[in-house]
């Protein structure tokens, strides 16, 4: 097999991008059909995926692909794919490719098509780069590159709704941004160096030697963490969420609550774990973690807007995260991983059904909705399948994932009867979801719904045939993530790797 | 030279003082500016040197073998890279925080975040 370079992952849908509004152009200068734009999106992506999957048997054969601009690492850029990257990457082209094709219908009434392409290419493009890079600046500048069209998406429908939520996620991300470039100005000024690899082993000689720890190695840890926990939606930092998946279009939504919110949780694995070797702050963040689970779950209660209430469990889900990689064990790591996998499909099928369910009733409050199971009778076991994933039962994706997590913070009792407490809740709340919208009476404003295009049950098939194939099948979710675990929990083989040249 | 670490410091705490508690979407977003101006400020004078040169190569440099004294004199070129960088994204930023502040104040006729919050009803 020939093989690619990891740069390709970055340039295809970076050039993509901007030949988007050329092809709308043209196409419509031809009077061709006004989705080409979105199919051209739609391979972009998936060829994309295809690059990063060809990459994979490399990765498994316990090799670590190193890509030098120019100089060799410690004083070039170099992009570094291990088991984490390649995983991340694989999951954000993976549900990327999967909201592409779900755009192309749900999308085709609105005007600025090319537009809305250009974005969603953009924002791949963004997180692909900070799974690949193996540069502390870089990533910062791919992070503001996801960030800023995260920024403009969530603004797109130029409802009140969504510029208020635009300007909100604005705000408090452009403060985290700045949180992390301060991070990376004081990293920069301790330990002279901006490679990911180069600098382990420096942070690694700054910390083992000093007995109180420097106070800038607990500011650079808590800088980043902060800016991190702002991407990711950790308590504290939570408030854009709830606004801005809501108001952004309902592809949009299952992209930011599928992937993008993971990138934040990617950085802090990568960056705090990895590079600075902060394993002692796992407590921290495992509390951190408790306290988002029992607060969006109870945040969730009583909402009367779908999406709302399903961006509320995002944190909450993002919580479990958090509590499984602040356990910092082998086994909290790996489930952490797998809830991510776990959460980014299941959040994106619960997204698109709530998606489908505004495309064709117009609407997303619950006192309007209900009765649309003989309507949309798909849509609603695809829901009820998230539904069953997201609360962890057995036999669907996210029980195995919790399973997992819960056996790292077997030895906090408290912990455990929090999250199982959050899991009970996260149930009832989907059922009542479940029940309020497709259940019950159909109100006559809703007699002439139909079920959602086939182009729109198309992904959601897909995600929900996956929740059910990694619950029944959980060994091969946890193969997955394994060498994705192994990157962390070991990274001495990414330094030898990239500084050692081989 | 330590002065500019001090003022980088008033200003980071300056813009964050205005982001967090200002009633207004553009003094806001002009808090936003001078915080990450302060942290430029911050990254820059990290590679300043007393009396350093540009950090540029004359071709004859080389042939001249002075490339260790080179080192030596010249400033550290990474940092102002970093700024440049950030620099750009920055405008970026304030360009698109702008338009939509413009946006805010067609739906809502005023540019106060505590009566932007109808999403909160």
């Amino acid at each position: 097999m020939i093989e690619i370079p990891p740069i390709m992952a970055i340039i295809l849908p970076l050039f993509g991008a901007f030949l988007t509004p050329i092809v709308a152009f043209v196409s419509w200068r031809f009077g061709v059909r006004r989705q080409v734009c979105g199919w051209f999106a739609v391979a972009i992506i998936v060829a994309t995926f295809a690059i990063v999957a060809s990459m994979i048997p490399a990765v498994l054969g316990e090799k670590i692909l190193v890509y030098e601009f120019g100089r060799s690492p410690p004083l070039g850029i170099n992009l570094v794919v291990d088991g984490l990257s390649l995983f991340m990457a694989l999951m954000i082209a993976g549900i990327g490719s999967l909201v592409a094709i779900y755009s192309i219908t749900h999308m085709q009434h609105h005007t600025r098509l090319d537009l809305y392409y250009t974005l969603l290419l953009l924002i791949i493009t963004g997180m692909m780069g900070v799974v690949v890079t193996g540069d502390i600046f870089n990533l910062y500048v791919f992070l503001e590159i996801t960030c800023i069209s995260a920024y403009v998406l969530v603004a797109f429908e130029r409802r009140w709704e969504s510029i208020e939520a635009g300007i909100k996620y604005m705000i408090i991300g452009s403060l985290g941004t700045s949180f992390i470039l301060l991070g990376i100005t004081l990293t920069y000024g301790t330990a002279g160096s901006l490679n990911i690899a180069d600098l382990m082993g420096k942070f690694a000689a700054v910390t083992s030697g000093a007995e109180p720890v420097p106070l800038v190695m607990v500011l650079i840890p808590a800088l980043f963490v902060a800016g991190f926990c702002v991407k990711a939606a950790i308590v504290p930092f939570h408030a854009w969420l709830a606004d801005a998946h809501p108001a952004a279009p309902s592809p949009i939504s299952a992209l930011l609550s599928g992937v993008v919110v993971s990138i934040g949780m990617y950085g802090i694995l990568r960056v705090v774990y990895m590079m600075l070797g902060a394993l002692t702050i796992g407590p921290i963040l495992a509390v951190l973690g408790l306290v988002s689970v029992l607060v969006g779950v109870l945040m969730a209660f009583g909402q009367h807007d779908f999406k709302r209430m399903l961006a509320y469990h995002t944190i909450s889900q993002q919580g479990y995260v958090l509590l499984g990689v602040g356990m910092g064990t082998a086994i909290g790591i790996q489930g952490a991983l797998f809830h991510m996998l776990n959460i980014s499909i299941i959040q994106a099928l619960n997204f698109m059904c709530a998606g489908a369910v505004l495309y064709r009733a117009k609407t997303r409050n619950f006192d309007e909705l209900g009765g649309l199971r003989k309507s949309m009778p798909v849509t609603a076991i695809l829901f009820l399948v998230g539904a069953f994933s997201i609360s962890g039962t057995p036999l669907f994706n996210a029980y195995a994932s919790k399973s997992a997590i819960y056996a790292a913070s077997a030895s906090q009792p408290l912990y455990l009867a929090i999250a199982i407490l959050a899991d009970v809740l996260t149930m009832i709340f989907f059922l009542r979801a479940f029940r309020l919208v497709f259940l019950g009476t159909r109100p006559r404003h809703l007699l002439s719904v139909k079920e959602a295009p086939m182009r729109m049950l198309f992904p959601m098939c897909i995600l929900a045939v996956l929740c059910i194939v990694l619950g029944v099948l959980p060994r091969l979710g946890f193969n997955i993530v394994g060498t994705a675990q192994e990157a962390v929990t070991n990274p001495s083989n990414y330094v030898g790797r990239v500084l050692g040249g081989v | 030279m330590s002065l500019n670490y001090v003022v980088a410091m008033l200003l980071i705490a300056l813009g964050l003082y205005c982001l967090l508690l200002k009633r207004n979407l553009i003094k806001m977003v002009i808090g936003l500016g001078v915080m990450t101006d302060g942290i430029h400020l911050f990254l820059i004078s990290m590679g300043y040197r007393e009396g350093g040169i540009a950090a540029i190569v004359p071709a004859g440099m080389l042939q001249d073998n002075v490339a260790a004294g080179f080192a030596s004199a010249a400033v550290d070129p990474i940092p102002q890279a970093l700024v440049l960088t950030s620099i750009v994204i920055n405008i970026c930023i304030v360009a698109l925080a702008l338009s939509m502040a413009i946006w805010i104040y067609r739906h809502y006729g005023t540019l106060d975040p505590s009566e932007i919050r109808r999403l909160r009803e």
